[in-house]
């Protein structure tokens, strides 16, 4: 009689530290570094695991199947191993459903990207159809422009609104060892930055890093024999926005809404400030405010107030994706993070929501909820 | 275990070149017949998975971001799932443990490639790693034959048996409404067709197609609700390093691992008795036969001797192939998923003028990349 | 195409591009759309049940996802409802008149010469390319063609089918540690270096930091020798578009001795092509030919091919 698994914890994370450019190493050796480090300290070895999946982007890469020449760095070798071609923290949705479904027990997800290797606006403006959209001249930076023009406008916002929580971000960042940072701007240097997508300026869109994440998922009579401090998932939940930029809600993430309703219901959420850590994406600081509203952690145009030293949550302690955006490592990235500080000897809180998002312009949301 | 079972599946005319829809509105095509084959609409699936081969296949990075609005699935979850040549069965395996593992009761699996937009082999090649090998590409069609040739060889893969599946494809094509091609080809035609990678030849090759095909997975509460679900009994896709050390490109491990697990699910201890209908994604023709042995349809070694009998002609013991497999079409990303709606509709009575009498057990193969990532299903009328 | 830095002060990569043709369908409303174009006339789509009409036109209304098959005629002006400037480049929303959802395109203007609610008119390109840039960009002021509102038009005859596209893409490939010392030592005394696996002490080439099989790490450097032995091979006649290596050649799969792993590579020497087939053989030894000491550059390519080894 197969064991029927209710629930599925993370329970050990690793990645490596977020670089603007890692040019001396390959995304094997990333990729290989975050794998061999997930599993230290766990007890479990490669033997263990029950299935690999991975997140990576052959337009990333240049390299077609990419996933397939970075079999061996990630373990996959006579394993179950698929990749899930969008960021990694629907990875973790798979994996989780995967264990949920049984009889696998313990599965490795790995998210990794170079950006440094290729050009980031041809990854994100061939996201775009190639008839309406993309000859026009989308990318990100043209989507993120566009988002925060609107939401400033339907809350009737300055742009200088944005300035704090892009030094938050920084300051975060600059104070988290998995993150480089040369020198971290303050509100002033934010402010007088050169526009890159008005209204936006440098520091108030995200910076494109190298990196590799891996997370260990359990089940639930597994976990607890790996780690005393297992962090468990208690609600997942996606959507995907149209892809017409024109064809979405000006001046909010309905879909970002859409994923975290779905999440909170399969965890019993009700109240979303219970949640009292948050690890969120984003492309730039107007969309991080979009999304913390998005997941009903401040009414819609607040989303700035939740930054302040009073804030009832801890928003993106690690800095964020504003200063360190690895593409496809993004989301899982925060779920790492995230996991880091439940589990933490002075952690704060017992749970925490979690953010991933793909396509251009924020089209696609992933959302989990965990608890320790 | 919750069982999950196939409630409906449709797949588009396919075609050398279709220029009167997009790529999006091709995979629309399969998925708009998968809800009528289901009865069901847009708002009785919870989750979409899209299933494509290489981006570069097709000049648009992420295409289900593209395609969520010509399904109709706005504000739903949608992922693509990606794994070469075998992306739809790969595709398929996340859709049921969605469902298993509670995350969704009904989804919808696309899968599809409009083949005549990009140029094939330049995108396939790029497979090889930038440093090592790739200036000898020809897509892995190079490399397909280099290792028929040792199995020839090794284990008598000839290729006058080869052209035998080649001729059999070709004829039961002729039976698939949806196919492309539509030609009967004989022994002496294949083996006189023009050398591409010696030693496979032009009439070992499958055409390209612009094709889509939709599989709705449904959960045991939602299947039973249907007339005629076709239950999944095992699922299973496996990898294996593309250079790993001592790796067999004479048996594939990672079929053999795949297969051995999805009969242990399916209680499948001989195939070629308990299995009424076979589905494998063949490339090129030397593969048909390598998956027989992989399958364990016949010994290693008796792959040439089971194609010579008739055994898997579609009136044989063990027809493989009825829908006349990837020689009738191959739209890469979706010619996994289509072995799976094949079998599918073999145990719901629902293959039309291939249907094989009485079918209840199916058996599909799928796989991509360099012969490294292998999957393998089996579904049936019943549930166990 | 490749290079090769091995200065210490100089990034180590390898640059390659792709450059990728396409011939790209549009389908239904979209062929419409951009055969509209070259008449100057702008097609949206209209929802019935969801009352919308959206430009361009859709085959499936993004709200419903209903099929949409009644094409409208807009007018030439419309209103700036949102833009940013990035790279110079104005990109507005802007909503046509009798459109109920917005159009992204260019406005050609200065990035401080555009506000919100401004009233823009369409502009377009001189010669038409089957492309929405026909459609140039948006231009402030007053539209002086196009309908006054917006008006059902039947599907025309003519379509878009089919645009030719490429997509260019330039990549610098890292070479890292195991990569690094393997082409280095390639470059600068022609020997094949394999790393040697701490768990079955089996040697991977190319060099690699852990061993697929073992998932152990790799300890130390081992040259392989430049003989080997015929795993696979094949011949090869067929063309295709981004073919680097002119046909006939033969492919091949060596294992070199000294490692446990797969190089590709080409066999030649004194034989017919055409006898290929009949002269080489699974299993055979090779051994490699190595291009004169002054045109090797530290890649594969230093290797001009295998010949077989007579024994
Ligand atoms: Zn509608
Ligand atoms: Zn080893």
């Amino acid at each position: 009689m197969q064991r029927r698994i209710s629930r599925v914890a993370i329970v050990s994370v690793a990645q490596t530290r977020l670089r603007p450019s890692w040019d001396r190493l390959q995304h094997v050796d990333l990729i290989g570094s975050a794998v061999t480090d997930v599993l230290k300290g766990t007890g479990v070895t490669m033997r263990d695991i029950d299935f690999v999946i991975d997140c990576g982007s052959d337009v990333l890469d240049g390299r077609s199947i990419s996933n397939c020449g970075f079999l061996g760095a990630m373990g996959g070798h006579h394993k179950e191993e698929s990749r899930v071609e969008e960021d990694g923290l629907w990875g973790a949705v798979y994996g989780v459903t995967k264990i949920l479904a049984g009889p696998a027990s313990i599965g490795l997800v790995v998210a990794y990207s170079k950006p440094s290797e290729s050009d980031v606006s041809a990854y994100y403006s061939t996201l775009a159809d190639p008839f309406y959209q993309r000859p026009v001249g989308l990318n990100h930076r043209v989507a993120s422009g566009l988002a925060a023009r609107e939401y400033l406008r339907a809350h009737g916002l300055d742009p200088e609104v944005l300035d704090a929580p892009a030094a938050a971000a920084w300051r975060n960042a600059a104070a988290n060892p998995y993150v480089e940072v040369a020198d971290a701007p303050d509100a002033a240097t934010v402010a007088s930055g050169g526009l890159v997508a008005d209204p936006l300026r440098e520091h108030h869109v995200s910076r494109n890093v190298d990196g590799a994440v891996a997370v260990l998922l359990a089940a639930e009579h597994i976990a607890e024999r790996i780690t005393p401090a297992p962090v468990w998932v208690t609600g997942m939940g996606s959507a995907m926005d149209s892809q017409m930029l024109t064809d979405r809600r000006p001046g909010e993430l309905e879909a970002a809404a859409a994923a975290a309703g779905t999440a909170y219901r399969r965890a019993g959420v009700t109240d979303p400030a219970s949640l009292a850590l948050a690890e969120v994406s984003a492309t730039s600081v107007a969309e991080e405010l979009m999304v913390l509203e998005a997941l009903g952690l401040a009414p819609r145009g607040h989303g700035a107030s939740l930054y302040g030293d009073d804030s009832p949550v801890a928003v993106n302690p690690s800095g964020g994706a504003i200063p360190a955006d690895p593409v496809m490592a993004t989301g899982l990235v925060r779920l790492a993070e995230a996991t880091r500080r439940l589990t933490a000897a002075n952690a704060t809180t017992s749970r925490a929501v979690v953010h991933g998002a793909g396509g251009i312009g924020m089209q696609n949301h992933c959302v989990f909820t965990l608890e320790v | 275990m919750s069982n999950v079972a196939v409630v409906g599946a449709g797949q588009t005319h396919h075609a050398r070149r279709r220029t009167d829809v997009s790529q999006v509105g091709l995979a629309r095509e399969a998925a708009v017949r998968a809800l009528q084959d289901a009865e069901l609409t847009m708002d009785d699936i919870d989750s979409v998975i899209v299933a494509t081969g290489p981006v570069l296949f097709a000049a648009v990075n992420q295409p289900e971001k593209w395609l969520v609005d010509a399904l109709g699935a706005r504000l739903k979850p949608v992922v693509r799932v990606t794994s070469g040549g075998g992306t739809g069965l790969a595709g398929a395996l996340a859709a049921v443990n969605q469902i298993k593992g509670g995350f969704a009761e009904r989804v919808l699996v696309v899968a599809y490639d409009k083949l005549s937009e990009g140029a094939l082999q330049y995108s396939i090649s790029t497979l090889y790693d930038p440093f090592w090998g790739r200036e000898f590409a020809v897509g892995i069609m190079g490399f397909s034959a280099a290792y028929w040739k040792a199995r020839m060889d090794l284990l008598g893969h000839t290729e006058e048996a080869a052209a035998l599946v080649s001729v059999k494809n070709h004829r039961n094509a002729l039976l698939n409404p949806y196919a492309h091609v539509r030609k009967e080809v004989t022994v002496e035609d294949v083996l006189a067709s023009r050398p591409l990678c010696w030693p496979i030849k032009l009439l070992d090759v499958p055409p390209i197609s612009d094709g889509a095909c939709a599989v709705i997975l449904a959960g045991e509460d939602a299947a039973k609700r249907s007339a005629d679900p076709a239950w999944i009994r095992g699922m299973a896709y496996y990898s294996e390093g593309e250079n790993a050390a001592d790796r067999s490109m004479i048996q594939s491990e990672p079929l053999r691992i795949a297969a051995e697990k999805v009969y242990r699910e399916a209680g499948i201890s001989n195939p070629r008795r308990q299995v009424d209908v076979v589905e494998v994604q063949e490339p090129y023709t030397c593969f048909e036969l390598s998956y027989y042995e992989g399958l364990g349809l016949c010994p290693p070694g008796g792959a040439a001797q089971l194609i010579e009998s008739g055994a898997t002609q579609i009136d044989g013991d063990i027809p493989v192939n009825p829908s006349g497999g990837c020689m009738g079409a191959n739209p890469i990303g979706a010619t996994a998923l289509i072995r799976l709606a094949e079998i599918a509709q073999q145990v719901r009575g629902r293959a039309g003028a291939y249907q094989i009498p009485d079918a209840k057990v199916g058996l599909m193969q799928a796989g991509g990349g360099w012969a490294n990532l292998r999957g393998v299903a089996v579904v049936s009328s019943t549930k166990n | 195409m490749s290079q090769l830095f091995t200065s210490p002060d100089v990034p180590q990569v390898l640059t390659t591009t792709l450059s990728i043709p396409y011939t790209l369908t549009p389908g239904g409303a979209a062929g419409q759309f951009l055969a509209g174009l070259a008449e100057r006339r702008i097609l949206g789509s209209r929802c019935e049940p969801c009352a919308r009409t959206v430009v361009p036109a859709q085959d499936v209304c993004g709200r419903c996802g209903e099929q949409t098959p009644d094409l409208v005629e807009l007018p030439h002006g419309g209103t700036v409802t949102s833009w940013t400037a990035h790279q110079g480049r104005v990109v507005a929303k802007i909503r046509l008149d009798g459109a109920d959802a917005d159009l992204l395109h260019v406005v050609a203007a200065e990035p401080g010469a555009v506000e919100v609610g401004d009233r823009v008119a369409a502009d377009w390109a001189a010669e038409p390319t089957g492309w929405i840039t026909d459609l140039a960009a948006f231009t402030p002021g007053r539209a002086r063609s196009g309908p006054a509102e917006a008006t059902p038009v039947a599907r025309a005859e003519t379509s878009v089918e089919m645009v030719p596209y490429r997509l260019d893409l330039t990549y610098h490939h890292a070479y890292g540690p195991y990569y690094g010392r393997m082409f280095d030592e390639l470059g600068s005394f022609s020997r094949l270096m394999g790393s040697r696996c701490s768990s079955c002490h089996r040697v991977l080439l190319p060099a690699r930091a852990i061993c697929d099989v073992c998932f152990a790490r790799t300890d130390q450097f081992d040259e392989v020798s430049d003989t080997g032995v015929l795993q696979a091979f094949s011949v090869i006649h067929m063309e295709f578009v981004g073919q680097t290596r002119k046909p006939p050649y033969v492919y091949a799969e060596i294992v070199l001795d000294g490692s446990s792993t797969r190089l590709i590579h080409t066999v030649a020497g004194d034989f017919d092509l055409a006898d290929a087939a009949s002269t080489l053989s699974i299993g055979m030894k090779v051994k490699a030919v190595w291009k004169p000491e002054s045109e090797r550059v530290g890649t594969l390519e230093d290797i001009a091919y295998f010949e077989p080894v007579i024994p």
